[in-house]
C-alpha cells in the first residue's frame, strides 16, 4: 500500500492515535512526577517504616515488566472485585512504571548537592524546610533536566502498552495492527508511526536539552 | 571521596523533642501499613483467592519445571539479544564516532530510530511484516531480534559516552608511542571504556528482558506464555501471574544490584577513572 | 562579677563509637578574644569547633552562648545558630545561586530582612571583602580564595556575635591563603570574637590573643599567643610547632 493510499484511508485514525499517544504520555508523565515526588520524600524521611515502604515501591515498579503489570491490572484484579476500565489500567501501568524511575532520578538529583552546603545552610540558622525549599529542592530539579527528558521519552514509549488492550481511540502501536490485521498496510504502516513516535522522541529531547542549558549548575 | 547519602545528610541529629516525634509517627506510620496489608488480605480472602484449589499446584515439581522452561526461554531470549544489541551497538557507535559522514549520519539516524520508538512496534513488525516476506523464523527469533534491536541504539549511546570519558591523554600518550587509530582505539580506548559501561550494560540486559514479556505475543514459550498455559490447566489466573510476576521482579532486582556492586567496584579500583574524575 | 563569656563549654565529652574524640573539654572565650586551636589532623579541633553550633552533638556536658545554654532543636537552636557565624574549609556556597544570592539568602529567610536593604548590605561586605565585582557570578565560576572570602561575607550578612572558623585555609591554593587571612586579620581588629581551627601558624602569632593546642580529644595547653611561640609548655606542642614550620619551607 503506498503511503497516500494509506493516509487518505487512514490519516485520520493516525491524527487520532498520535493525539492519544500525545496525551497519555502527558498524563502518565504528570502522574509519574507526582507520585515520583511523593516516593522521594517517604525515601529520604526520618521515619524508618515509610522509609522501607519507598524502597521496596520503587524495586517493585522499577523492576515489573510492563506487560506484567498490565495483565495483573487488566485480568488478576477483577478477581479481587476490582475492576477498572481499560483505559485506567492502562494509565495505572504507564503511571506506576515511570514514577519508580523518577524517583531514582529524584534521588541520585539530590546526591549530586554537596552536603557542606546543607551544613553551612544550618549554620546560617536556616530551618529544615528552609533549606529543603531554598537548597534541596532547587538543585535538585535543576540537576535532574535531562533525566526528566529521558523519563518522559521512556514513559512515551511504555504507553504502546495500550496497544495489548482494546482502546478507543487507539494509539500509535495500536493502530498498526489494526491497519495489518484489516488491510495489507505493509511496512508504510509501520514507518509512518515509528516516524511519528521518533519525532515526539526528537522534540521532548530538543526541549529537554535547551531548558538543560538554561538552568544548568556550575559545579 | 566517600560521601554520605542525601538521606543521612538532610537531618542533623535529632534533639528530645524531635526524637519523641519521630518515635510517635514511626508508630503511625507502622499501623498504617499494616492497615494497608491487612486491607490486602482481607480483600483476597473475601474473593475466595486463598483457597487451595489456587495454589496446591505450586507444591508439585511439574509446575515449577514448566516455568523453569519458561524462564530458560525468557533468559536465554534475553542474553542473545543483549549480546545481539551489544553487537549492533558497538558498530552503531564505531560509525558515528568514525567513518565518513554519510555513514555518521546514517549512524546517528539508527540510533535515534531505536531509542525513539517502542519496543512493541518492531514485535509487531516481526510478527506481522517478516513472514509475509518468506523470511521463515522461529517464535525464538521472532521475539528476540527485536528486543535486541530496541536495545541497541540504547547500548550504542552508553558505548559512545564510555568512550568520551577515556581521558584524552590517553590517546594522546599512545600516538606519541606510534599507534595508529585502529589499534588505539581497540588495544587503549576501547578496553577502559568498556569499564565505564559495564553497569548501563547490565541494566541494559534487564530492559531487554523486560521486553521479552512480550514473547506470547509471537507465541513463544517464554515464562509468561507457560503461564498462560497453567492458568487454562488449573484455571488459577490471579495466583499464576503473581508469582509470574515476583519471579520477574527478583531477577530484575538481582541483576540491578549487580549493576550497582559492579559499578561500586569499578569507581573503587582502576587508576585511570579516579584521575579522569 | 567578671562578664558573660562568649563562649563556654563545660565538660564537654563526645565518642566517635570507640574514639573520644572531645574528653571532657572545659573552655571559656570571652567578648572580643581571638582563639586559635591548633594541633594534628584528628585531635578533636575541628569537632570541638562543630560542636559550638550544634553541627556536631556531644554526648555529654553543656554548651553556653554567652549565658545562655545551647538549644538542642527546632527554632531556637536556628535563632542561636544565626548568632554564630561559620566558615568551612570547603566554602560550601550554594552552587545554584549568584555570589551576591549567597550572601542576600539568609538574611531575608532567616531574618526577615527586606530585599532591598539585604542587596544593599551584601554588597558593602563583597565590597569589604574585596570580590563585589564578582557578585554576579556563580561559586564554580570563582577561585578558592574568592570563595572563601565571599563565604565569609555571607556568614558577616546575619551580624553574628562571634565567628568560627574551621580550617579555612586549608583547601586553598598557597597563593590565595594570603587573601583569606587578611580579610580575618582584619575582622580580628575590628573586636571580632573568633575561633578559629587553622595550621597557620604565623596568623595564630600575629593575630590570636590565645593559642590551644589539641591532641587525642584534650586540650593540652591553653596559653597567651606571645608565651606560646616563645616557650611552649608542652613538649609535643614544640615538636608540633616545628613539623608544621618545616613541612611549609
Amino acid at each position: 500500500m503506498s503511503i497516500s493510499a494509506l493516509l487518505t484511508q487512514y490519516g485520520d485514525r493516525y491524527l487520532q492515535a498520535l493525539f492519544a499517544t500525545w496525551r497519555l504520555t502527558a498524563f502518565s508523565f504528570f502522574g509519574a512526577v507526582v507520585i515520583g515526588i511523593v516516593i522521594t520524600v517517604l525515601r529520604v524521611c526520618p521515619i524508618s517504616p515509610l522509609r522501607v515502604f519507598g524502597n521496596f515501591y520503587v524495586q517493585v515498579f522499577r523492576n515489573i515488566p510492563g506487560a506484567a503489570l498490565l495483565i495483573l491490572l487488566v485480568y488478576a484484579l477483577p478477581y479481587l472485585n476490582i475492576v477498572f476500565p481499560y483505559e485506567i489500567c492502562v494509565l495505572i501501568a504507564t503511571v506506576l512504571i515511570p514514577s519508580a524511575f523518577c524517583s531514582e532520578h529524584l534521588m541520585s538529583g539530590m546526591n549530586t548537592i554537596h552536603p557542606g552546603q546543607i551544613e553551612a545552610a544550618r549554620a546560617l540558622g536556616m530551618t529544615f524546610f528552609q533549606i529543603i525549599r531554598r537548597i534541596v529542592i532547587p538543585q535538585a530539579l535543576r540537576s535532574s533536566v535531562l533525566p526528566m527528558t529521558n523519563l518522559m521519552v521512556a514513559t512515551m514509549l511504555t504507553t504502546s502498552l495500550g496497544s495489548q488492550v482494546p482502546l478507543r481511540p487507539q494509539e500509535l502501536t495500536g493502530i498498526v495492527s489494526y491497519i495489518n490485521t484489516r488491510s495489507a498496510g505493509g511496512v508504510t504502516a509501520f514507518a509512518i508511526s515509528a516516524a511519528l513516535y521518533c519525532l515526539t522522541a526528537l522534540f521532548i529531547g530538543a526541549l529537554g536539552g535547551w531548558i538543560d542549558r538554561k538552568v544548568r549548575i556550575l559545579r | 571521596m566517600n560521601r554520605p547519602e542525601i538521606q543521612d545528610v538532610l537531618y542533623e541529629a535529632p534533639g528530645p523533642k524531635t526524637r519523641r516525634r519521630i518515635r510517635l509517627f514511626t508508630i503511625l506510620a507502622l499501623l498504617l501499613l499494616a492497615g494497608l496489608l491487612a486491607a490486602i488480605v482481607r480483600q483476597f480472602a473475601v474473593t475466595g483467592q486463598f483457597q487451595p484449589k489456587y495454589w496446591f499446584f505450586f507444591a508439585r515439581l511439574t509446575t515449577w519445571r514448566f516455568l523453569g522452561e519458561g524462564l530458560v526461554t525468557t533468559l536465554g531470549a534475553a542474553l542473545v539479544g543483549s549480546a545481539l544489541a551489544f553487537g549492533m551497538g558497538f558498530l552503531l557507535m564505531r560509525g558515528k564516532i568514525r567513518g565518513n559522514p554519510v555513514l555518521r549520519w546514517l549512524c546517528t539516524a539508527l540510533i535515534e530510530f531505536t531509542r525513539g520508538v517502542p519496543t512493541l512496534l518492531f514485535i509487531y513488525f516481526f510478527f506481522l511484516i517478516v513472514p509475509g516476506t518468506g523470511w521463515k523464523l522461529s517464535a525464538f527469533w521472532k521475539i528476540t531480534l527485536p528486543c535486541a534491536i530496541s536495545a541497541c541504539g540504547v547500548v550504542a549511546e552508553a558505548l559512545r559516552s564510555g568512550v568520551n570519558a577515556v581521558p584524552k591523554g590517553q590517546r594522546e600518550a599512545a600516538l606519541s608511542l606510534g599507534y595508529r587509530e585502529t589499534k588505539l582505539f581497540y588495544r587503549i580506548i576501547f578496553p577502559q571504556a568498556i569499564r565505564f559501561v559495564i553497569p548501563s550494560l547490565i541494566a541494559e540486559l534487564v530492559i531487554v528482558l523486560k521486553d521479552t514479556t512480550f514473547a506470547s505475543i509471537v507465541s513463544c514459550a517464554d515464562l509468561m506464555q507457560n503461564a498462560k498455559v497453567l492458568i487454562s490447566n488449573y484455571d488459577a489466573l490471579l495466583s499464576i501471574y503473581l508469582v509470574v510476576a515476583v519471579i520477574y521482579i527478583l531477577i530484575n532486582y538481582m541483576l540491578n544490584r549487580l549493576s550497582d556492586r559492579v559499578a561500586r567496584l569499578l569507581k573503587g579500583g582502576g587508576s585511570a577513572e579516579r584521575r579522569a574524575a | 562579677m567578671a562578664p558573660t563569656p562568649m563562649i563556654e563549654l563545660r565538660q564537654v565529652n563526645k565518642h566517635y563509637g570507640r574514639l573520644h574524640v572531645l574528653q571532657n573539654i572545659s573552655l571559656t572565650i570571652g567578648k572580643g578574644e581571638v582563639v586559635v586551636v591548633i594541633g594534628p589532623s584528628g585531635s578533636g579541633k575541628s569537632t570541638l569547633c562543630r560542636a559550638i553550633n550544634r553541627l556536631e552533638t556531644i554526648d555529654s556536658g553543656e554548651i553556653f552562648i554567652e549565658g545562655q545554654p545551647l538549644p538542642q532543636e527546632g527554632k531556637p537552636l536556628a535563632e542561636m545558630r544565626s548568632r554564630i557565624g561559620m566558615v568551612f574549609q570547603s566554602f560550601n556556597l550554594f552552587a545554584h545561586r549568584t555570589i551576591l544570592d549567597n550572601v542576600m539568602m539568609a538574611p531575608m529567610d532567616v531574618k526577615g530582612i527586606s530585599k532591598a536593604e539585604a542587596r544593599k548590605e551584601a554588597m558593602r561586605l563583597l565590597e569589604r571583602v574585596g570580590v563585589a565585582d564578582q557578585a554576579k557570578k556563580v561559586p564554580a565560576q570563582l577561585s578558592g580564595g574568592q570563595q572563601q572570602r565571599a563565604a565569609i561575607a555571607r556568614a558577616l550578612a546575619m551580624h553574628p556575635d562571634v565567628m568560627l572558623f574551621d580550617e579555612p585555609t586549608s583547601a586553598l591554593d598557597p597563593e590565595m591563603i594570603g587573601e583569606v587571612l587578611s580579610v580575618m586579620t582584619e575582622l580580628a581588629r575590628e573586636g571580632m570574637t573568633m575561633l578559629v581551627v587553622t595550621h597557620e601558624m604565623n596568623f595564630a602569632r600575629s593575630v590570636s590573643d590565645r593559642v590551644l593546642f589539641m591532641e587525642g580529644g584534650c586540650i593540652l595547653e591553653d596559653s597567651p599567643s606571645e608565651e606560646f611561640f616563645l616557650q611552649p609548655r608542652e613538649e609535643r606542642a614544640r615538636a608540633f610547632i616545628q613539623s608544621v614550620q618545616e613541612s611549609r619551607k
